[in-house]
């Protein structure tokens, strides 16, 4: 493969930044778009063309040195790229999105003054982001980490220049430094143990060391960090509700289809390392299990579209990272990949909704819309019932694989990935039903104003939602016959890991009956979930109580009405409103706490700082004499 | 000129090696200290620059004593350069000194504390 | 070493100058001495180790590269000053002597093997800083600054000294070569006491030159009274050859007892990093938070020097360089726009000054964003790889546990730095042009340029050395 062919895939987006971005004031709206769109096309094109040759020259790894880069002392570190399995279906999923989500955002930011500048940044944030996947080493990665970090927070406060913004954004850049600092001690400590930071070189050198090596093992915690930071794990995952303020094309872009995802990618570029800290991918599997009950119990109360979308996120990244503690490479990347198509067209399609109300996004104004808005309606539907796990799309696949295997890890894990999918079907047929069933609920005026979207909004949603539906076909389980394309792809990736850690891939020990099981309870509990949404909010038509106005008379005849919801009410929905709400003022109450005793801490020690420097000289030089004594004091008499 | 017969001959540096070295370290080392000490408690700007002074001195002072029972020279050499710069900081330290008299009327550094915080 | 004896030539033809009644043609003969200087600098490139002034003076590419990244900088910091046209009180032809002569201090500290060098080199630069430090005669800020700095820096001066005077006590030379043969073959005895302790105070004499706490005290409030002109020359230059003669006198004499100093210096560097940053959070004043965020930046060399493995030498050198880049930047607008602003007839250092720059002179606010962007270490910045560089040489060293404070520390930096471009971008401000001349423009947009293509490619720097 060229390498000139090779290099076009991130320059394309550069130099659409370029374009767009120097030139966004005189460039027309039309070719603004035009530009910005088909840069990422063309590089959706290179990469697939990448991916063909890839497959017919026999699957070979390769690094593609581009320049020499950088050398310190004995590191060195070349700017190449590395294709391999892994890049490339990155890659795939990055541009292919990516293609996509610009091409509804010609028609999403069509009456934007800044729609110049939006191209020009999500142009910016593709180029960082194919840096990042493509990158043969860990700097690289690292640049391009920073870079889509960058990018995230410009296109977030996009449109909130006054409000809160500073807020908002301090909270977020906190979190991803403090997750940055994670990942930048893991590559020091890379250096300081292997003397590079190639990927081959580091990989290579690991496998000769033991299992459970302290280093390694902290190597791995490091950049579990810095995953933590970029995909919204616990206790690092605030920001990305937050974030929401961002238009929804760039929702759906980067905090939802790609840059999320960019932690679930680290850990499987790095699947040698982890495989040899057992121990590391324990607390890896912990912390996404827990994240993801907690995100989506959480979800169950949100009113706002994006944000039940933005907790969604949260928990199915935490599926991602459950899969890849139990060693379940592949699954997760097939997760990343389902992820991708799905939640993307619900953004999508909540924007496509949020269009049309008139930037209305709390849900319990909305209602009936499926008539309004069809094709919405009907993608929309089928990126729910993929993301619930119901057979035969996407999400069912993927999040089964991932299940089965934290079910061979860990059963305790196992249960709250099952409780975690129940809320999961809940909250997402919640959503659909209050949003596009019943009466409208909304004022006159936007009633009126009800339109579908235009065809470029439209189309990139019926080519995502036929992805969303038959996209899990490229890893059907053995089970039910089908032979797992995307496993048997991606096996190669770990060749180096298996042979560090042998005991950690052995074949699947669940026979074909108990794989059948758990598949059904997956299921069951999704149907479950959504015949109950159903009854509660299409059956019943309960909407959610306003912020602060008691439940009508009426609604509480009905309730009265029958006894098992009467029942269903204490037991069930009340106690998990109680939990979820507890658990969302405890995460936000903590996580707040943590940010601004951070904040505080700094202060008042500014503060006493402050009060030092007093301005007499006499002060300063005593402080310079106490300083000299006990460096003296400590280095010859102690 | 004839050598007096009456007094032996003896060469500078045999006269300073009859002290042992390590009085010279503790008197240098004492000199220093008192000058830190004057720094620390004046608060009138030229004495504490005498103090300053002071701590040179006592520095030049060990560097003679080690040249000597050395026997090398260079130890001499950096004196005279220390006394040089002694000089040009003396001419720089008291126009910077009249300079601020001039405007406040005071040569307290005690006044001083405009630039703090 | 032909810019030592150039620029001290050219320094007195400056003072000659300044008999003409044309003040004009100050600036550019002293620009043009600079650039003769630096020519006369790379004369000497790839010549391989020589020595000068009866083995006083080494000069090879490490001292070279300082060398040049101090004209460099001294080069920008004469073209933004304007001549001093602006102030009618102001005695354009001694202050370029002045600044010319302290170049030659700092040339010497760079490329010192002797100790008198180095007392000379530390000498001349100080002298002349506290002279420029007061400059403004009539300004009682100006006239406090330089007392502070000149009684300070007299009392380290005389730690130094008897540093010095120890070291040659137990070792009988001051040739760095000796000192090193001395210190590698050392027994334990009252010698080697006699050595740690001068080596501590020398240390302690250098430490304060470069800022580092607890001996930073003078800095903030020399700092904030200087001129700023001077203040840029001083955090740019006087560091610059600070670092580079702490880091020749500690490879060049004290490789053999690593293990007794570098505990040391590891701690200052962390408690430097902490004064730098955490103080830095406090203030109101730019440049205030300035000369704390070069509090700041002194700690993260420290590290390169308490690593002082192979990387560290190169460390020291690219992050000096892409710091001063930076650092005249930000002073060159801060001069710039608080000349706009004034509160009472006094330029407006505060952050408020900047409100609304980006409407105002878009340039400025992109060569300040880029230059705080470079100083907190963002990538695809300079000031990315010269921090990257830095943890490299403590990771080589084994020593990650301070580069999770420093990393840990640069984050809080991201809250300072990142004020002043909050207030230039999203801040209202009033609506007045600034205009800045054209000349002073090339200088700003060439740093920044540099910053960017360092921060792209540190590759090309490397392959310099």
């Amino acid at each position: 493969m060229s390498a000139s062919l090779l290099i076009l895939i991130p320059l394309l987006p550069l130099i659409g930044f370029l374009i767009n971005g120097i030139g966004f004031k005189t460039i027309p709206k039309g070719a603004v778009g035009i530009i910005g769109t088909l840069a990422v096309v063309a590089s959706f094109v290179i990469s697939v063309m990448t991916f063909n040759d890839f497959v017919a020259s026999g699957s070979q790894p390769l690094v593609v040195p581009l320049f020499e880069w950088i050398t310190v002392g004995d590191l060195r570190i070349p700017f190449s790229f590395q294709i391999d399995q892994l890049s490339l279906l990155m890659l795939m999923i990055i541009t292919g999105v990516g293609s996509l989500i610009h091409i509804y955002s010609i028609g999403y930011m069509h009456h934007d003054e800044g729609f110049g500048k939006f191209f020009a940044y999500l142009n910016l944030f593709l180029f960082f982001m194919l840096l990042l996947v493509l990158g043969s080493n860990y700097v690289i990665m690292f640049i391009g980490w920073e870079g889509v970090g960058l990018c995230s927070y410009l296109l977030i406060g996009f449109w909130n220049k006054n409000t809160n913004y500073n807020n908002t954004a301090r909270k977020a850049f906190i979190m991803n430094r403090v997750g940055d600092l994670g990942f930048l001690l893991g590559i020091f400590t890379i250096i300081a143990t292997f003397g590079s930071v190639e990927y081959t070189e580091v990989f290579a050198q690991a496998s000769s060391f033991s299992l459970e090596d302290p280093v390694i093992v902290t190597i791995c915690l490091f950049l579990f960090i810095g995953a933590m930071g970029k995909s919204a794990q616990i206790p690092l995952y605030t920001w990305l509700p937050d974030a929401m303020a961002g238009p929804t094309p760039v929702s759906a872009l980067i905090h939802a289809a790609t840059m999320v995802t960019a932690g679930i990618y680290m850990v499987i570029r790095s699947n040698v390392l982890y495989s040899l800290a057992p121990s590391a991918l324990e607390i890896v599997g912990i912390i996404g299990g827990l994240t993801a009950i907690f995100a989506a119990s959480i979800g169950l109360l949100q009113n706002d579209i994006k944000k039940v979308l933005a907790y969604s996120t949260v928990s199915q990244l935490g599926y991602m990272f459950m899969g890849l503690g139990a060693m379940a490479y592949s699954a997760s990347m097939f997760h990343v990949i389902t992820h991708a198509f799905f939640k993307a067209l619900l953004f999508l399609g909540a924007g496509s909704v949020i269009h049309a109300m008139s930037d209305e996004q709390d849900i319990r104004n909305m209602g009936g819309l499926r008539k309004k808005l069809p094709i919405t309606f009907i993608t929309f539907l089928i990126a729910t019932i993929a993301i619930a796990g119901i057979p035969p799309f996407a999400g069912f696949f993927s999040k089964d694989e991932i299940l089965a295997h934290v079910f061979e890890h860990n059963k305790l894990l196992w249960v709250i990935g099952v409780i975690g999918s129940l809320m999961t079907s809940f909250y997402m047929f919640r959503l659909l039903f209050l949003t596009f069933f019943g009466n409208f609920r909304g004022t006159h005026e936007q009633e009126h104003h009800l339109h579908e979207s235009p065809a470029s909004m439209t189309i990139p949603l019926v080519i995502l939602a036929v992805l969303s539906a038959v996209g899990g076909f490229i890893g059907v389980p053995e089970a039910l016959h089908g032979s797992h394309h995307l496993a048997e792809f991606m096996s190669p990736l770990y060749d180096a890991a298996r042979q560090a850690n042998p005991a950690g891939f052995e074949p699947t020990t669940l026979s074909h009956s108990e794989e059948y099981l758990l598949m059904g309870v997956s299921v069951a509990v999704a149907l479950i979930s959504a015949v109950v949404a159903y009854v509660m909010y299409v059956q019943k038509a309960s909407v959610p109580a306003p912020d602060s106005a008691e439940k009508s008379g009426l609604q509480r005849l009905v309730y009265n009405k029958y006894y098992v919801d009467e029942l269903y009410d204490n037991v069930f929905v009340k106690s998990t409103k109680t939990l979820s709400n507890i658990l969302y003022s405890f995460g936000e109450f903590f996580i707040d706490l943590f940010v601004n005793a951070a904040v505080r801490l700094t202060s008042f020690s500014a503060k006493m700082l402050r009060k030092t420097q007093t301005g007499s000289t006499g002060d300063y030089v005593f402080a310079m004499v106490l300083g000299i004594v006990a460096i003296l004091f400590w280095k010859l008499l102690l | 000129m004839i050598p007096n017969p009456n007094i032996p001959e003896v060469s500078i540096p045999s006269v300073i090696q009859n002290i042992p070295l390590q009085h010279y370290l503790i008197l240098s080392t004492l000199l220093f200290v008192i000058g830190i000490i004057g720094v620390l408690t004046r608060r009138n700007a030229i004495i504490i620059f005498m103090s300053v002074e002071l701590m040179l001195n006592a520095a030049n002072l060990l560097l003679i004593a080690f040249s000597s029972y050395r026997s090398d020279p260079s130890g001499q050499v950096f004196v005279f350069f220390i006394m040089a710069v002694a000089a040009a900081e003396v001419a720089v330290g008291l126009a910077i000194i009249v300079m601020i008299y001039r405007n406040t009327r005071n040569t307290d550094i005690g006044f001083l504390n405009k630039l703090k915080w | 070493m032909y810019p030592i004896v150039l620029l001290s030539f050219f320094g007195i033809v400056t003072l000659f100058l300044g008999f003409s009644k044309s003040k004009n043609i100050l600036l550019p003969a002293t620009l043009l001495f600079l650039i003769i200087a630096l020519a006369g600098n790379f004369l000497e490139w790839n010549k391989g180790p020589l020595l000068y002034f009866y083995d006083m003076l080494r000069v090879d590419n490490v001292t070279l590269a300082f060398n040049g990244i101090i004209l460099l900088s001294a080069f920008m910091i004469f073209a933004i000053s304007g001549g001093f046209q602006d102030n009618p009180d102001s005695e354009p032809a001694e202050y370029f002597g002045l600044m010319l002569f302290s170049l030659v201090g700092a040339l010497m500290m760079v490329g010192f093997q002797h100790l008198i060098m180095l007392f000379i080199g530390v000498e001349i630069l100080s002298v002349a800083m506290y002279v420029l430090t007061g400059s403004n005669k009539r300004n009682l800020r100006s006239n406090e600054a330089a007392l502070k700095y000149f009684l300070m820096g007299a009392f380290a001066t005389g730690f130094m000294l008897f540093g010095i005077t120890l070291l040659y006590g137990a070792t009988g030379s001051f040739k760095l070569e000796q000192i090193q043969g001395f210190a590698s073959n050392m027994q334990v005895g009252s010698e080697s006491y006699i050595l740690y302790a001068g080596l501590l105070l020398l240390l302690i004499g250098m430490l304060f030159k470069v800022s580092a706490a607890p001996f930073h005290f003078w800095t903030p409030d020399v700092y904030e009274g200087a001129p700023t002109i001077f203040t840029t020359f001083m955090s740019t230059v006087v560091k610059t050859a600070g670092f580079a003669a702490l880091f020749r006198l500690l490879s060049g004499s004290f490789t053999g007892v690593y293990g007794f100093w570098w505990i040391v210096i590891a701690a200052i560097a962390v408690l430097t990093l902490l004064v730098g940053n955490i103080g830095a959070t406090s203030q109101n004043s730019f440049k205030r938070m300035l000369a704390y965020s070069g509090i700041s930046h002194a700690g993260y060399l420290l590290i390169a020097l308490t690593a002082l493995s192979k990387p560290s030498q190169n460390a020291i050198i690219f992050y000096s360089l892409a710091y001063s880049l930076s650092t005249i930047c930000a002073f060159g607008v801060l001069m710039l726009v608080s000349k706009e602003k004034t509160i009472g007839g006094q330029p407006n250092e505060y952050y408020d000054a900047f409100n609304g720059l980006a409407k105002q002179n878009p340039l400025l606010a992109f060569v300040l964003t880029v230059s705080m962007l470079s100083l907190a270490g963002i990538p695809l910045t300079a000031g990315f790889w010269g921090k990257f560089f830095i943890f490299t040489s403590a990771a080589e060293r084994g020593i990650i546990w301070i580069t999770v404070i420093a990393v840990l520390m640069s984050t809080v930096g991201i809250y300072y730095y990142f004020r002043v471009i909050i207030s230039s971008y999203l801040k209202e401000g009033d609506l007045v042009k600034i205009r800045v001349a054209p000349f002073y423009k090339v200088i700003l947009v060439l740093a920044t340029f540099l910053t960017i293509l360092f921060g792209l490619a540190p590759g090309i720097f490397e392959g310099l050395i």
